[in-house]
C-alpha cells in the first residue's frame, strides 16, 4: 500500500484537484483506492456526492477507549475501485483533539493501519497548515505531492517546506514530490519560474497541470475532470503527473508498477 | 463491511429493457452505456475454491484486470484486487484481501483456468437525491466459451452489488426487484450454471477414498472396484505431472500407485497370482521412474523450513543449495514425462483397464475371490493388526532401526487396508483408528525419513564440494542442517515408545477386536 498526502501550507494551489484525479487515474487501473479527505471544508467529499459527516467525528476516530475503525465510515464513489472517507466539520478540532491524546503524532498511523490489506493506495487531502494533522500526514505518507503555482514566493514555501521535513526527521523513505499547478503559459513570470525553480530542487517532478477552466468547473458537475473530460489537457497533465508520481514511488519495481 | 452481492434471474418473456423500464418507475436510474467483460474463473486440480465455498475469477474488461473471490451463499461480501501478473500460484499474486483469503486455500496447488465465460454487461446505477450512486445493477447477458466450437448462452442474470457505506439504498432495491418486479433469486451461482452446461461437475476430482462398498458384494469384485477408482487418479494426474504444473500431481500419483501395490498384494487371495505378480511388478516400475523428481520436489518444499532452522548468519550459504537442487530439477522433469509418455507406461495403463474393467471369472481359482467382502477385509485387517503389535511389542531401546522400519511397513499396509474399506465400519471407530494410526506412522516416519534425508545431504554435499559449488560456509551450513535433522531423528526415537503405548492402548486394542475380529472358521487370509 502507498500512502499519498497532497499537501502545501498554502491554500488554493491545486491539492484536492491532485487528489481526486489522481486517485481516480489509480482506480481505473484497476487499484483499490481510497481518498481521506482530511480538510474539514470537504472539498473532495463534495466532489463525488458524498455527504460530510463522520459520525461522531474526529473525535470518535481519535478516543482511545473505543478504537473506533475508519472501516464503517467509508463510502464508495460512482466509481469501481474508488472509495472515500468523508470529511467532518469536526475535523476542524482534530488538532485539538489529536493534541489530548498520549502520541498525537501516531494516531492516524494507527488509523490506516487496517486498511493497509484492503487498498493499494491511500491519497490524503489535507488542509493548508502545518500542524498536528500535517505533522501525522508526514509520518505516514509514502509520497507528499507538493502543488504550486508559480510565483515569487514558490520557492520560499518549498524552503520552509524542506525545512520542516528535515528539521523533524519525520520518515526518512518519504518522497516530496513539488510540482506546478494552475500554470498560465501566456505569463512571462510562469515561463521563468518554471525554468528556474527545477533546477534548484532536483526532486520537482517534469508534469506541471496547465490552468483549465474545465477543472475549476469540476465543482459544478461534480466529477474529476479526468473522469468527465479525459482529453481535456489537464485531464492529460494529470494522466503523466500519475505516471511521474509511480515511476518515483515504485521504482524499478516493474510488477508493482503496472496494472 | 460491505453487504453480499445478490444475483437474479431475468426471466425470458421479460427481457432487459423490461426491467430497465420498471425499475425507472421507482428509482432514479442512469444507465452507462453496455461493455464488453470477460470472466475466467479458477481452481485448483482438486477443486479446493469450490470447497471453500467460493469462486475466484479474473475479469478483464477494455482497461482493467482484476481478480475476485465471492462466496456462493454466505453472508460475506466479494473482494476484490488489482491484478498485474498471471495466475498461477496464489503467493504469486499481487498482494492484497483476495490472494489473503486463498492462498491458505490453494496453498501449494496451481490456480488453473476452469471456464470463461463472455458477457455484455450493462451497468444501471440508482441515484440519491445528490444524484450520487447508491447501487449498482449489472445487467449481463452471459455466455460461456470452453472453445470455439463450444458456445453456450446461459440466462441473462441482474447483478445488485451494494455500494459501501449505503446499506438502506441497497435493500430498497432489493424489495423493489423482489416485491414489484416479482425477480427469482438466482439459486445456482454463474459458476455453476456455466460448468453444468458444459458438462462438468465441481468436485469430480479427489484423491481421498471415498468408496461405499457392499459387505455382500464378492471381495475380487470389490478390490477391482477399489483398483479402477486408483487407477483413475493415476491417470487424471498423469498430464499435470507430465507439464509439471504444481508438485501435488506427482504426490498424488504416487500415492495411488502406492495403493495400487498394497491392494494388490494386502487383499489376499482375491486374484491369480501370476496377476498380482506382475501387476506389483510394473507399478513399482512406475514408483521407481517417478522418485527423483519427488525427492527433488521434497526438498524444494522443505527449503524454506530448512532455512529457517539455521542460524541467521548461515542462512544465505545455503542457497547453492537450492541452486543445485534447481539445476537438476529440469533434466529430472524431462525423463519423468518421457517416461510417462512411454509404451510402456501406456500399455500398463491399457492393460490394466482391460483387466479391472473385465467381468470377474465365473469359476475364480483364487481362494477368497468369492467371499463377501466384509469377510476378507475383517480378515486381512486383523492379521495386519497383530502383526503390528507383534512387531512393535517386541522393539525396545536396543532394537536396530531395520526393526522399526519393518513396523512402519506394517503399519502402513494396516491403514492403507482401514482405509480401503473403511465403508463397511462405522464411521467415528473408524476415523479414531485412522487418527492413532497415522501418529504412530507419523513418528516411525520421521525416523526413518529424517535420517534418509540427512544421508543424502551428506552425500549432496560431496557430490557439490567435487564440483566446486560450494564453499565452506555452504558445506558449513549443510552439515549444520544434517545435525539438526539427526537430533530431530535422535528425538522421534525416544519419543517411539510412548506413540506407540498409545496405540497399543487397552481401549484401541478392544476397539480394533470388537471391529475386526470374527469367529469364523478358516479365517485365513
Ligand atoms: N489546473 C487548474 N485550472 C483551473 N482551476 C483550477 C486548477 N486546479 C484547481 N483549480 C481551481 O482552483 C481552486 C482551488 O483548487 P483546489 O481546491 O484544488 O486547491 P486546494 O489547494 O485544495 O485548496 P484549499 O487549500 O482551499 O484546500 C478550485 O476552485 C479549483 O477548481
Ligand atoms: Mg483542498
Amino acid at each position: 500500500m502507498k500512502v499519498i498526502g497532497c499537501y502545501n501550507l498554502k491554500g488554493g494551489v491545486g491539492k484536492t484537484a491532485t487528489a481526486v484525479n489522481l486517485a481516480s487515474l489509480a482506480a481505473n487501473e484497476g487499484k483499490q483506492t481510497l481518498i481521506w479527505d482530511l480538510d474539514p471544508q470537504g472539498a473532495a467529499t463534495y466532489y463525488f456526492r458524498i455527504q460530510p459527516k463522520v459520525k461522531g467525528g474526529g473525535q470518535g476516530l481519535l478516543k482511545k477507549k473505543k478504537k473506533r475503525s475508519l472501516d464503517p465510515l467509508i463510502k464508495g464513489t460512482d466509481f469501481e475501485s474508488l472509495d472515500l472517507l468523508p470529511a467532518d466539520f469536526s475535523y476542524r478540532n482534530l488538532d485539538l483533539v489529536l493534541e489530548e491524546n498520549k502520541k498525537p503524532t501516531k494516531q492516524l498511523s494507527r488509523l490506516l493501519k487496517p486498511l493497509s490489506q484492503e487498498y493499494d493506495c491511500i491519497f490524503l487531502d489535507c488542509p493548508p497548515s502545518i500542524s498536528l494533522v500535517s505533522e501525522n500526514i508526514f509520518r505516514i505518507a509514502d509520497a507528499l505531492l507538493v502543488p504550486m503555482i508559480p510565483t515569487t514566493l514558490s520557492a520560499r514555501t518549498l524552503d520552509q517546506l524542506q525545512e520542516f521535513l528535515a528539521s523533524h526527521a519525520f520518515n526518512p523513505n518519504l518522497q516530496c514530490m513539488p510540482f506546478f499547478s494552475m500554470v498560465d503559459r501566456r505569463k512571462r513570470l510562469h515561463t521563468d519560474l518554471m525554468a528556474e525553480l527545477p533546477k534548484q530542487y532536483p526532486d520537482f517532478l517534469r508534469t506541471s497541470i496547465p490552468y483549465s477552466a474545465e477543472v475549476e468547473r469540476m465543482g459544478i458537475y461534480r466529477m474529476p475532470v479526468v473522469l468527465k473530460n479525459p482529453d481535456n489537457p489537464a485531464s492529460k497533465a494529470y494522466g503523466n503527473l500519475w505516471q511521474e508520481v509511480k515511476a518515483r514511488l515504485y521504482g524499478h519495481l516493474r510488477r508493482e508498477d503496472q496494472g | 463491511m460491505n453487504a453480499p452481492v445478490r444475483d437474479y434471474l431475468v426471466p425470458e418473456r421479460t427481457g432487459v429493457e423490461e426491467v430497465k423500464r420498471m425499475l425507472q418507475a421507482h428509482r432514479q436510474i442512469a444507465a452507462d452505456p453496455a461493455r464488453s467483460v470477460i470472466r475466467r474463473f479458477y481452481d485448483t486440480f482438486d477443486w479446493r475454491i469450490f470447497h471453500a465455498g467460493g469462486c475466484l475469477w479474473e475479469q478483464v474488461d477494455s482497461n482493467t484486470r482484476q481478480l475476485f473471490w465471492e462466496p456462493f451463499q454466505s453472508k460475506q461480501p466479494q473482494l476484490k484486487q488489482r491484478l498485474t501478473g498471471e495466475v498461477s500460484f496464489a503467493d504469486q499474486l499481487d498482494l492484497g484481501p483476495v490472494r489473503a483469503r486463498i492462498a491458505p486455500i490453494s496453498s501449494i496447488r496451481r490456480l488453473l483456468p476452469i471456464v470463461q465465460i463472455s458477457s455484455r454487461v450493462q451497468t444501471l446505477r440508482v441515484l440519491n437525491e445528490d444524484e450520487k450512486t447508491v447501487v449498482r445493477m449489472e445487467i449481463e447477458e452471459n455466455r460461456f466459451e470452453e472453445n470455439p466450437r463450444n458456445r453456450h448462452v446461459l440466462g441473462a442474470r441482474i447483478r445488485v452489488r451494494p455500494i459501501r457505506g449505503y446499506p438502506d439504498a441497497y435493500r430498497g432495491v432489493l424489495r423493489i426487484l423482489e416485491n414489484e418486479l416479482e425477480l427469482i433469486p438466482a439459486r445456482t451461482p454463474l459458476l455453476l450454471e456455466a460448468l453444468s452446461a458444459a458438462g462438468r461437475t465441481p468436485g469430480d476430482y479427489s484423491s481421498k477414498l471415498n468408496f461405499r462398498l457392499d459387505p455382500d458384494r464378492r471381495a475380487d469384485e470389490t478390490t477391482k472396484e477399489i483398483l479402477l477408482h486408483l487407477l483413475n487418479v493415476i491417470e487424471a494426474n498423469i498430464p499435470g505431472v507430465r507439464e509439471n504444473l504444481d508438485p501435488e500431481f506427482l504426490h498424488d500419483l504416487r500415492v495411488a500407485v502406492r495403493r495400487t501395490r498394497s491392494a494388490l498384494s494386502q487383499i489376499k487371495g482375491v486374484f491369480a497370482p501370476e496377476i498380482v505378480q506382475e501387476y506389483k511388478d510394473r507399478f513399482a516400475w512406475v514408483g521407481q521412474i517417478t522418485g527423483p523428481v519427488r525427492d527433488l520436489d521434497v526438498y524444494l518444499l522443505d527449503f524454506p523450513s530448512y532455512q529457517r532452522s539455521l542460524p541467521e548468519f548461515l542462512q544465505p550459504h545455503l542457497e547453492p543449495l537450492r541452486a543445485f537442487l534447481l539445476s537438476h530439477y529440469d533434466e529430472a522433469q524431462k525423463a519423468l514425462a518421457e517416461q510417462l509418455a512411454s509404451q510402456e507406461m501406456q500399455d500398463l495403463l491399457n492393460n490394466w483397464r482391460a483387466f479391472l474393467e473385465a467381468p470377474a471369472p465365473e469359476h475364480p481359482t483364487a481362494p477368497n475371490a468369492l467371499r463377501p467382502t466384509k469377510w476378507v477385509a475383517d480378515a486381512r485387517i486383523w492379521r495386519m493388526y497383530k502383526r503390528v503389535l507383534r512387531e512393535g511389542r517386541a522393539i525396545d531401546e536396543t532394537s536396530p532401526p531395520e526393526d522399526l522400519h519393518e513396523l512402519r511397513k506394517s503399519c502402513k499396509k494396516l491403514r492403507y487396508l482401514l482405509e480401503f474399506f473403511a465403508s463397511l465400519y462405522p464411521k467415528k471407530e473408524m476415523r479414531k483408528l485412522i487418527k492413532i494410526l497415522k501418529t504412530l506412522l507419523d513418528n516411525l516416519g520421521r525416523f526413518q525419513d529424517l535420517a534418509v534425508q540427512a544421508d543424502s545431504l551428506r552425500r549432496t554435499a560431496h557430490t557439490m564440494s567435487e564440483e566446486g559449488r560450494a564453499d565452506p560456509d555452504s558445506l558449513l551450513a549443510m552439515g549444520v542442517l544434517v545435525g539438526g535433522l539427526l537430533s530431530r531423528q535422535a528425538a522421534a526415537r525416544q519419543e517411539f515408545a510412548g506413540t506407540f503405548a498409545t496405540f497399543d492402548s487397552p481401549s484401541h486394542q478392544r476397539l480394533f477386536r470388537s471391529l475386526f475380529r470374527t469367529k469364523k472358521k478358516g479365517g485365513h487370509g
